[in-house]
C-alpha cells in the first residue's frame, strides 16, 4: 500500500493529525480498493460520471477526511490510535446511515466544485494561446505577420495531436501512483509506469489515445487541463524561431514537444516521477517542487526554443558583420500590449488553476502572488529600461511582466506577497540583462525573448521556490512530512530562506536538469533533423518575408503591391 | 503657369489646406510620402539596440496655377506650413507649358 502514503503536486493543503494522515492519494486507494470486488483486478473508469465523489472525497477544511480507513500496517506505532478512531468511526456510522448518505452528497459536490473550477481555469490557460499569437506576430516584422499567425494557430493543433496520441499517457500515465490528484477523485484507473516502478517511475504507462482506462470523467477534466499546460511550452518556441523557419520543420518541433520533450519531463515532476519523490528517496526537501511549471513548462519551453534558435542560426542582417546586433523593430504594439494582457489575464488560470480545486482555499494567495510578481516585473523593467536607455521599451515592458509571470510560476502558492513582488523585481532584471545578453554576447537571436523570458526566467522561478517558501502551504506534499516537518506539525514546503537547505539543494539541482533535458534533448534531435534536410528557408524566402512562400497569402494583403519594411 | 510642389509635416496638412482654400485655390493634389533632408532622421533603441529612423512620413502637395497667383500661395503656403523647428520641408516652383482639360480639350490657364 506504497500510493497510500504519498502525494501529489496538487494535493490540498492538509495540516492533518494523525487521524487524517492518509488523506492525499486516500481518495485514489479507496476508489481503487472499494470500486472492485477484490484486490489485483483494475480500477474501472468512471465515463459517465456516476461513481466520481462520494463520502470517501469529504474533507473538512483542514484536509481531514470525513472517512476513516481501518489502518493497514500494524506494526506502525501509531497503529493502536488509528485503529481505535476507525473502530469508533464505524460504530458511528452504523448509528446515522443518514449522515453516509449525505457525505455521499457532499463529497460528489466537492469534486463538482473542483472540477468546474479546473476546466474553467483551464479554458483561461487556452486564452493565453491567443495573447502569445498577438504578442509575436506583434513584435516580428510585418513582412512576417501571416507566418507568425500560422505558426502559433498550427502549435496548438498539432502539438495537441501528440499529447493526445502518447504525450498524456507519458506523463500521467501513473499519476495515480505518487501523485492522485485527489481534489478530482485521484483518477486511480492512471496507475502504470511504462519505465521504473514505485518512486522511481520514468515515464507513465496508461491512457494512450485517450481511451480506456483515460475514459473516464476525473482523467479528462486533467487531461484538459493539462494539455493546455503543454500546449504553452508549445506555444513558447515561436518567439524564437520564427521569421526563418520552415512550416515542416515547425511541425515536427509541435509533435516532439507534444510526445516527447514535455510528457518525459513532466512525468517525473508531476506525474508522480522520480524527482517529485526525491524526498522520500533522497531526503531532499518535499522532492523537486513546480507548482505550477516555471521549469516544467516555461523552461522546457524556453530551453528548446534556445536549442532550435542556435541550430537555425540568426535571421539574415541580425548581426552586422561587426558582430554587432541590428534591431528590427516590432510592427505593432498594439498586438504586444494587447496579448500581453491577455496572457496576464489567462495566468490568473494557469497559476490558481494549478491546486486543482476551489475547494484548496489557498487560490486566493495565489492568485495575489501571481498580479504582484507580474506588476513588480513589469516595473522594474521598464525603470531599468529607462534608466539604461533614456527610454522606456514597452516591449521590454511587456517582457518584463511576463517574465515576473513566469519566475511566480513555480513558487506562488508557497510564498508570501513580499517575497511574490521580490521575485518580480529579480525577474525583470534577469529579463532585462537576458536579452542584452543574447544580442551580444551569445549572439543567439530571439526576435520576442522567448529565451530569457520563458527559459532564464523559469529557472529563477524554481529556484526562488526553494529560497523563498515560508513552509505554511504544502504539509505533506509529495508525501513527505505528512503530519510533521522540521519539527513542525503542519509545516510545509520550506526554503532555505525559512531553514531547509536541502529544499534549496533539490530546486537548483532540478532546474539545472530542466534545462539541460529540454536544451540537449531539442538539439541532438533536430540537429540530426536539420543535417538530413536544413529546416531554415532559403535566404530570398526569408528576404521576402515568409508569408507569401510559404502560405501564398500576405498578413497584410493590401501591402503586397509596396514596398516590404524591412 | 507655375507648378508648386511642397514637401510639409503631416500634422500641417489641415492649416496649409484652410489657408490655400481661404485664398481661393482650387485645386490640389496630396501624397504621403517618406523622406529625409538635411538632418537625416534620427536615432532610436529597440531592445537595447540602436536604429536609424531615417526615412520619415511627410505630405507632398501639387499645384498648378496662374503665374499671376503664384506668389501669393507661396506666401499663403509658407506662411501656414511654418512652425520654425527642422523638419518644415522646402516649396519647390516650376514652370509649366502647357495644360489641357481632358473633358472638353481646353487649354494653356483656362484648363486650370
Amino acid at each position: 500500500m506504497g500510493t497510500e502514503t504519498k502525494t501529489t503536486r496538487l494535493k490540498p493543503p492538509d495540516k492533518r493529525g494523525c487521524s487524517s494522515g492518509m488523506m492525499l492519494a486516500v481518495a485514489a486507494c479507496i476508489f481503487v480498493v472499494a470500486s472492485v470486488p477484490g484486490m489485483g483486478q483494475e480500477p474501472k473508469p468512471d465515463p459517465a460520471g456516476l461513481n466520481t465523489g462520494d463520502k470517501t472525497t469529504v474533507v473538512d477544511a483542514g484536509g481531514n477526511a470525513f472517512v476513516i480507513t481501518e489502518p493497514a500496517d500494524k506494526t506502525a506505532p501509531d497503529y493502536a490510535q488509528k485503529k481505535k478512531d476507525f473502530d469508533e468511526f464505524q460504530a458511528q456510522a452504523a448509528k446515522e446511515p443518514l449522515a453516509l448518505k449525505l457525505a455521499d452528497a457532499t463529497g460528489h459536490i466537492r469534486v463538482a466544485t473542483n472540477f468546474a473550477w479546473t476546466l474553467n481555469t483551464g479554458y483561461l490557460v487556452l486564452f493565453m494561446q491567443a495573447g502569445f499569437a498577438l504578442l509575436t506576430c506583434g513584435l516580428v516584422r510585418k513582412k512576417n505577420a501571416g507566418h507568425l499567425m500560422m505558426l502559433n494557430f498550427a502549435a496548438y493543433v498539432f502539438a495537441f495531436v501528440a499529447y493526445y496520441a502518447v504525450g498524456y499517457a507519458f506523463q500521467f500515465g501513473a499519476v495515480a501512483v505518487n501523485a492522485a490528484p485527489g481534489n478530482l477523485g485521484g483518477t486511480p484507473t492512471l496507475n502504470h509506469f511504462l519505465l521504473g516502478s514505485g518512486f522511481w517511475g520514468f515515464l507513465g504507462g496508461k491512457g494512450f489515445f485517450m481511451v480506456g482506462p483515460a475514459y473516464d470523467v476525473g482523467s479528462n477534466v486533467y487531461a484538459l487541463f493539462e494539455v493546455v499546460f503543454m500546449e504553452t511550452a508549445g506555444y513558447i518556441i515561436v518567439g524564437a524561431i520564427c521569421e526563418r523557419i520552415s512550416f515542416w520543420s515547425f511541425l515536427l518541433c509541435e509533435l516532439f514537444i507534444g510526445a516527447i520533450l514535455y510528457p518525459f519531463f513532466g512525468c517525473w515532476v508531476w506525474g508522480g516521477g522520480w524527482m517529485s519523490q526525491l524526498g522520500n528517496t533522497m531526503g531532499l526537501g518535499h522532492g523537486y517542487v513546480d507548482f505550477a511549471g516555471s521549469t516544467v513548462v516555461h523552461a522546457v519551453g524556453g530551453f528548446c526554443a534556445m536549442a532550435l534558435s542556435v541550430i537555425l542560426g540568426p535571421r539574415l542582417g541580425k548581426f552586422g558583420r561587426d558582430g554587432k546586433p541590428r534591431a528590427f523593430p516590432a510592427h505593432n504594439l498594439v498586438y504586444v500590449v494587447t496579448g500581453t494582457f491577455i496572457l496576464l489575464f489567462g495566468w490568473m488560470g494557469f497559476n490558481p488553476g494549478s491546486t486543482l480545486g476551489a475547494t484548496d482555499l489557498r487560490i486566493s494567495v495565489v492568485a495575489i502572488n501571481t498580479n504582484l510578481a507580474a506588476i513588480s516585473g513589469a516595473a522594474t523593467a521598464m525603470l531599468f529600461w529607462y534608466w539604461k536607455f533614456g527610454k522606456p521599451d514597452v516591449t521590454m515592458a511587456c517582457n518584463g511582466m511576463l517574465a515576473g509571470l513566469v519566475a511566480i510560476t513555480a513558487p506562488c502558492a508557497f510564498v508570501g506577497p513580499t517575497a511574490a513582488f521580490i521575485i518580480g523585481i529579480l525577474a525583470g532584471l534577469v529579463v532585462c540583462l537576458g536579452v542584452l545578453f543574447n544580442d551580444n554576447v551569445t549572439k543567439i537571436d530571439d526576435p520576442c525573448g522567448a529565451i530569457s523570458v520563458h527559459g532564464f526566467c523559469g529557472v529563477l522561478g524554481a529556484i526562488c521556490l526553494g529560497l523563498f517558501a515560508d513552509g505554511t502551504y504544502g504539509a505533506g506534499w509529495n508525501g513527505v512530512g505528512a503530519t510533521t516537518y522540521l519539527g513542525q506539525a503542519g509545516r510545509g514546503v520550506t526554503g532555505l530562506l525559512y531553514g531547509d537547505r536541502k529544499q534549496f539543494l533539490v530546486q537548483v539541482m532540478g532546474a539545472i536538469l530542466c534545462a539541460a533535458w529540454a536544451f540537449g534533448a531539442t538539439f541532438i534531435v533536430f540537429k540530426m533533423v536539420n543535417a538530413l534536410k536544413p529546416m531554415r528557408v532559403s535566404a530570398e524566402v526569408e528576404e521576402e518575408g515568409l508569408d507569401v512562400p510559404e502560405f501564398g497569402l500576405s498578413g497584410y494583403p493590401e501591402d503586397a503591391i509596396s514596398v516590404t519594411a524591412s | 503657369m507655375k507648378k508648386i510642389e511642397a514637401i510639409i509635416q503631416p500634422h500641417k496638412l489641415d492649416e496649409v489646406k484652410e489657408a490655400l482654400i481661404g485664398i481661393g485655390v482650387e485645386g490640389i493634389t496630396i501624397s504621403e510620402v517618406r523622406g529625409h533632408g538635411r538632418q537625416k532622421g534620427h536615432i532610436e533603441t529597440y531592445r537595447g539596440t540602436e536604429y536609424k529612423v531615417d526615412l520619415l512620413p511627410k505630405v507632398k502637395l501639387e499645384m498648378f496655377v496662374s503665374d499671376a497667383r503664384a506668389e501669393q500661395i507661396i506666401g499663403a503656403l509658407g506662411t501656414a506650413a511654418r512652425s520654425g523647428k527642422i523638419g518644415d520641408g522646402k516649396i519647390f516652383v516650376s514652370t509649366i507649358d502647357d495644360a489641357v482639360r481632358i473633358r472638353n480639350g481646353d487649354r494653356g490657364e483656362a484648363a486650370l
